[in-house]
């Protein structure tokens, strides 16, 4: 959404750049203002939103991770406990017949998930580290198991539900459509976004990275690391909260799983796939994701393998993310020889690609055969159908598989170049 | 006139070892003081004690006449003492332009606002390109700061040192591991950066000590056996048995 990076900031005077840093953020919000006039479908409606509150989500993770090099095991908490929050909200409109709008609902989950992170943050943030991983590991335990045990507040296994359309309606629109709430989420994640972009830019943002570079050194500046990490901390729980109302709005329901650790590991995983290192990072893994998610899912049992391998896969070779990739061909772009680079990456992406094809394909293989009903030996893939209990489509998928990757490993140094 | 830092009964015991063992001294206000003394002699772990990174034994260090006794590094800074680290201390992922900025918010009065965007105080960018301009690195300020070369990374650390505005300057062997143009260039930036300021330094370099300092303190085994302007210290028999013999030696 924004091509700002985080580390070559404004050298030159902001205001100069006022268009320049504006223009992101205007073509964000007519990208969402268009898409669902693209995307008519209810289902792609339901993606898309969940698409934004995961973004918002990834961006409060990245407050912690990327900004304040704190690593978050529990972030999920503050999200499923703004959400639950909501739904009481909700539930008290519905009972009470309050006049308030759905479009304040997200402050209530932020406000509450602040308070929250107050209370945390006041003793998890003392170190960076392992102390903190582990101290968030402890709490998201912690309320995750609190969650199916105190079921006033979380209603135990079956979660928490309500109904949004008891609120006051907002210029007649009641919510009852996926595209009514659509415009509500698209508010708040341009309105979330831009403030966490904005605090980012702020003292308190800018000494976060400081922090995290070296602690120490920052402590030798005036300012305590404590109470920097402190507040982005608490920064990073407020927008979690919202994004928790925005789950509330959206599936009117909030179970255990929406706090989990699963969950944690969850945007740990899309913030790290779309890349720490920039603010826009994990704008892109929670799209990447999300479309993984739905779009894959639809295709085969086995997507969350291939979402792990690929997460490996990011790690190992590109520890800057999506983002980091991108960014890469920054230089290449302003010297505008992008050009030259099409030919490594036709001869390096081609076989690659068909190699993860053909490893795809033996798992599928793989899976088909272990799974499917007895006597069911006929299976589709890549749209032949072919018998998974005969040899060739094997051989046919571990040949594919080994000369694609080999293809791959020879045309990679061509590449680096 | 109160000194600008002030040491008395300075000990320091860790477990059973005692490292510092007794210093007292006494630092005028625009006095260039440098700190010498074989390895293992203590003089880091007299920094740390001095900067609040380790809390003393017993003892007390004043700065401009108050007592630094519990308090934490950040609070010291902000009483206007700062300093360097022996090994080379930057913000290494952000940028030059970016270290230097985040050194100055706290004495600009910033403190932990989130309602001020840093990019928009002009004022803020003037005062980062005139400290860039004066340790060199204006040309590379929008390198991330760990790519810069070793003598770079260190003017850029006596840069992000002396930001904040603080009066007392300590700087921890600011040109260790240099080449001899490097340190020439290095001591001629301390030398333009720390006029009218107070520094301590511990260096290893005699060249570098004879040619800046205005008084010499001789530590060893935690004991500080002689401080005195260069001369007397060159001439001083217990130092040359104990410690300066061997340097000077080791120097030609």
């Amino acid at each position: 959404m924004t091509g700002i990076p985080d580390s070559s900031s404004a050298v030159s005077p902001a205001n100069g750049n006022a268009l320049r840093s504006s223009l992101p953020w205007i073509v964000a919000v007519v990208v969402l203002l268009v898409l669902p006039q693209v995307f008519q479908a209810n289902s792609a409606i339901t993606i898309l939103n969940q698409m934004m509150i995961t973004i918002i989500f990834a961006l409060s993770y990245n407050m912690l991770l990327g900004q304040g090099g704190m690593l978050s095991f529990g972030h999920a908490v503050y999200m499923g406990v703004g959400g639950f929050f909501c739904m009481h909200v909700m539930n008290l409109v519905e009972a009470n017949e309050l006049p308030i709008w759905l479009h304040v609902l997200p402050i209530f989950g932020g406000l509450f998930s602040l308070g929250l992170a107050t209370i945390v943050g006041s003793f998890s943030t003392r170190k960076a580290g392992t102390v903190f991983a582990m101290i968030s590991l402890g709490i998201g335990e912690l309320v995750a198991a609190c969650s199916l045990i105190i079921i006033v507040f979380f209603g135990g296994e079956e979660g928490i539900s309500g109904d949004r359309t008891y609120f006051k309606p907002f210029f007649g629109v009641k919510f009852l459509q996926q595209n009514e709430v659509y415009y509500l989420i698209a508010f708040w994640t341009i309105v979330s976004a831009l403030l966490m972009y904005l605090f980012s830019r702020t003292p308190v943002g800018r000494m976060a990275n400081a922090v995290r570079d070296n602690p120490e050194r920052a402590e030798f500046l005036g300012y305590s690391a404590r109470w920097v990490r402190y507040f982005s901390f608490c920064g990073a729980g407020f927008f979690a909260g919202i994004a928790g109302a925005l789950v509330a709005i959206n599936f009117e329901i909030l179970t255990e799983t929406d706090l989990n650790l699963g969950k944690s590991g969850m945007i740990l995983l899309i913030t790290f796939l779309g890349g720490t290192g920039f603010f826009f990072g994990p704008i892109i893994g929670a799209i990447v994701f999300t479309l993984l998610q739905s779009v894959l899912s639809l295709q085969t049992e086995l997507w969350q393998l291939y979402v792990g391998a690929l997460f490996v896969a990011t790690v190992m070779f590109f520890p800057g993310g999506l983002a980091g990739l991108l960014m890469m061909h920054q230089p290449a772009m302003r010297l505008g020889n992008l050009g030259l680079l099409v030919v490594p990456y036709v001869n390096t992406l081609i076989p690659a690609a068909i190699g993860a094809l053909g490893l795809a394909g033996l798992m599928e293989m793989l899976f088909h055969v272990r799974h499917a009903a007895v006597g069911d030996i006929e299976m589709r893939l890549f749209w032949i159908t072919f018998d998974s209990h005969t040899i060739l489509p094997w051989v046919i998928a571990i040949a594919t598989m080994i000369t694609g990757f080999w293809l791959a490993y020879r045309n990679a140094p061509k590449l680096r170049e | 006139m109160t000194p600008a830092l002030q040491l008395d009964g300075l000990h320091k015991r860790f477990g059973k070892t005692e490292i510092i063992r007794g210093v007292d001294l006494s630092i005028a206000a625009g006095e260039r003081h440098a700190i010498i003394g074989p390895n293992g002699a203590g003089k880091s772990t007299l920094f740390n004690l001095i900067t609040g990174r380790f809390p003393c034994t017993s003892g007390t260090v004043r700065l401009h006449g108050h007592d630094l006794a519990g308090k934490a590094p950040y609070q010291i800074n902000r009483m206007g003492l700062s300093r360097s680290f022996q090994i080379t201390n930057i913000f290494p992922r952000m940028s030059v332009f970016e270290n230097i900025r985040c050194s100055l918010l706290w004495s600009q009065g910033y403190k932990y606002s989130f309602w001020n965007m840093v990019g928009r105080s002009p004022e803020l960018t003037s005062k980062t390109m005139e400290l860039l301009e004066q340790i060199n690195l204006t040309s590379r300020a929008e390198l991330p700061a760990g790519v810069l070369s070793y003598a770079e990374q260190r003017a850029l650390e006596i840069g992000i040192t002396i930001a904040g505005g603080a009066d007392v300057i300590m700087l921890d062997e600011p040109t260790a591991g240099m080449s001899h143009s490097e340190t020439d260039y290095i001591v001629d930036l301390i030398r333009k950066v720390t006029q009218d300021k107070t520094l301590v330094m511990v260096e290893h370099d005699m060249g570098v000590v004879f040619g800046l300092a205005d008084r010499i303190s001789v530590l060893v085994y935690g004991e500080i056996i002689a401080t005195a302007p260069p001369e007397e210290v060159r001439a001083n028999p217990k130092v040359q048995e104990a410690y300066l013999g061997a340097a000077l030696q080791a120097e030609h």
